[in-house]
């Protein structure tokens, strides 16, 4: 630690590359270009250039649709967060996303799959009219493209932080890159980098936990020398210290994990962000549309152990029992402590990985933004040629125009992106503001999709409403919590949180939950106060109007609900175990 | 038709997992190697466990496995 803090504070950089770690990184950046290269050939229509000509099998577009969200910006972040709040970041990947993926795997799929939308912005066209899709496709266009450029700054900034190299020479090279293989070879190159990427993590990241537990003599010995630490238990418990704001490190309460987060957000972003229904869609059948969330859901549940564990590690370290790490928050760091949070996956990766090892964890991080980048710069490009283009600017060109404007609309997007991201490289914050721009739209959305997939009298003034209601009142607890005095935020805080206690993670839940039921509210009221849709225009897009085709299962073993509820059990045994 | 990377190509995606693991291990399974045998460690936390050579010997194996389980074949199926 000593030694890795002189180099740090020497030279502004954590470790150096050995020439086999530059090799590993040099047949990783070889193989994605070829990769584009290769597909090419056979992404000449719009339906294999923007859904990947829908023939992934489930497993393929189950891991696609994991891995688009797991880049490095999650992977870092919620590291630090592991070692900050402990064990409740776990929720974010367990209780925060697998009831969400088996919805929308279950009871949601059906009717994105046989309504042959291609894409979320799409169905709100079939369901709500052109004013839903024309708000959805705008928000959702800008907010890629924004956080496309925060995972280029982002990456940079690892990058320099950890070898010290050129900001704008990662942002470039990895832009450069990105662009080639998706505008060649569209959603089918990102889905298959996506599926390497996911590999390519578990092989560079799994071996800090596995040493992590070597070194600390297992899993209760980490959880007594962590207690040691911090001189408390609850780093190591899901729920029980959720029972008030005061008694977590996160300040929060279950009622705001369990509906804000296991309910409104999670749902939210894991059945209505077209970036990961977009890697469903891509599946060859409805079986396979259904499976592929319930694999996800699968592999989900063990990432903690790649994300959070680490940071426990890092958490329950001690030096003749004094803690070895003391990470503080980026506005904290100093020459006493030169790391924050968010370095802690690197800094474990240094002290258990060697020359090789430390190349192929460099390139999973680099993939994972990669793909970040790449998942977000593609789901753009189909919004934009679908739902904005070909919607209201140009209705009848050929598939083939099609198809040249998802190419080109990826440069330009990429172009945005790398914009983005020096602006966000000249003022810190608005990376804050992008992120939280992100969240304004979810929570409001799911309300709309769910009541139009689910309830037939809601009507496309209802949804359109509804969605600009919802919306609306995201922005605005949004402002009033985060501007003003000191003593005013905290007011606001305390009022939209429901407790004095509050922390400021508790307001994005609660915010969420609320903007949630304010859309939900004026759709349903909206809908009662206008004619009802007939139903005969509702067939194929809203449960009750639609008949649900047979998804081909012969066998128990074949039947998507069988595997959903293995999930399921699984997940509950897992919540027990670390209750 | 190989699975994932479209139709009338050669390649299966699982194929690309394959080799990829597997290259990564020939080249981290010798470099692990002349490590231990050659008393090279890094200085890393726990390298008297030889992470290297045994990391790489399990990518060698796993990529192997893929890489000859879905390598292209003339008129072949590589549909999992």
């Amino acid at each position: 630690m000593t030694a890795l803090a002189a180099l740090a504070f020497l030279t502004g950089q954590l470790t150096q590359l050995a020439p086999v770690d530059i090799l590993i990184l040099v047949l990783y950046f070889a193989i994605v270009l070829f990769i584009g290269f290769y597909v090419k050939g056979s992404t000449n229509t719009s339906e294999e250039f923007f859904l990947a000509g829908r023939e992934m099998t489930a497993w393929i577009a189950g891991l696609s649709f994991v891995s688009a969200n797991l880049g490095s910006l999650e992977l870092m972040g919620w590291a630090g967060a592991a070692y900050q709040y402990g064990m409740l970041a776990t929720h974010w990947y367990w209780i925060g996303a697998i009831p969400a993926m088996l919805f929308l795997g279950i009871v949601m799929m059906p009717f994105y799959y046989i309504s042959k939308t291609h894409s979320v912005p799409g169905y709100l066209q079939l369901r709500f009219g052109e004013g839903a899709r024309g708000l959805s496709a705008v928000s959702f266009g800008l907010m890629t493209i924004l956080m496309s450029g925060v995972n280029m700054y982002a990456m940079a900034l690892v990058m320099k932080v950890v070898l010290g190299w050129n900001i704008s020479f990662s942002i470039w090279v990895g832009a450069i890159t990105v662009a080639i293989y998706v505008m060649l070879g569209g959603l089918k190159s990102a889905i298959i980098n996506e599926v390497l990427q996911f590999v390519l993590i578990w092989a560079g990241a799994a071996l800090i936990p596995i040493l992590g537990l070597v070194e600390a003599g297992g899993w209760n010995n980490l959880k007594a020398n962590i207690a040691h630490n911090i001189g408390s238990n609850d780093y190591t418990h899901l729920w029980t210290t959720l029972g008030h704001f005061r008694d977590n490190p996160m300040g929060v309460h279950w009622t705001g994990i369990v509906f804000g987060l296991g309910f409104v957000v999670s749902f939210g972003y894991w059945t209505t962000d077209f970036l990961v229904v977009q890697r469903v869609l891509s599946a060859n059948n409805l079986r396979a549309a259904k499976m592929a969330p319930v694999i996800g859901a699968a592999f989900k549940m063990a990432v903690p152990l790649i994300v959070i564990v680490p940071g426990l590690i890092a958490l329950g370290l001690n030096n003749h029992g004094v803690p070895l790490f003391h990470l503080v928050g980026e506005n904290q760091v100093s020459a006493a402590n030169p790391y924050s949070y968010n370095e802690v996956l690197p800094l474990m990766l240094i002290r258990y990985c060697g020359p090789g090892l430390l190349g192929l964890g460099i390139t999973a991080l680099v993939a994972g933004f990669m793909s970040g980048m790449a998942g977000n710069v593609s789901a753009f490009s189909t919004v934009w040629t679908y739902d904005l283009y070909g919607a209201f600017i140009n209705k009848k060109a050929s598939d083939k125009h099609y198809v040249a404007m998802g190419r080109w609309s990826t440069v330009v997007g990429m172009l945005i992106s790398i914009a983005t991201a020096y602006l966000v490289a000249n003022a810190a914050s608005i990376m804050d503001y992008v992120q939280a721009l992100f969240s304004f739209f979810i929570a409001p959305l799911f309300g709309t999709v769910v009541l139009g997939m689910l309830w037939k009298r809601a009507t496309k003034a209802g949804g359109f409403w509804g969605l600009l209601a919802g919306t609306a009142s995201s922005i605005g607890m949004w402002v009033y919590t985060s501007f003003g005095t000191e003593i005013h935020k905290a007011l606001a805080l305390s009022r939209v949180a429901l407790s004095s206690d509050a922390r400021p993670m508790a307001e994005n839940l609660y915010r969420a939950l609320w903007s949630w039921l304010i859309c939900v509210a004026v759709t349903v009221v909206v809908s009662y106060m206008t004619k009802p849709t007939p139903e005969a225009q509702l067939a194929g897009l809203v449960y009750g109007a639609t008949p649900i085709p047979d998804d081909g299962a012969t066998s128990i073993w074949q039947k998507p609900i069988f595997w959903a509820v293995i999930v399921i059990i699984v997940f509950f045994a897992l919540n027990i175990i670390f209750f | 038709m190989a699975t994932g990377t479209g139709r009338g190509e050669a390649l299966s995606i699982w194929f690309f997992v394959g080799a990829l693991t597997l290259v990564y291990g020939i080249v981290l399974l010798p470099y692990g190697a002349w490590e231990w045998f050659g008393h090279h460690e890094a200085h890393t936390v726990l390298n008297n466990l030889h992470p290297t050579f045994w990391w790489g010997l399990l990518l060698t194996v796993f990529g192997g496995f893929y890489t000859i389980r879905f390598r292209p074949r003339a008129g072949g199926s590589n549909k999992v």
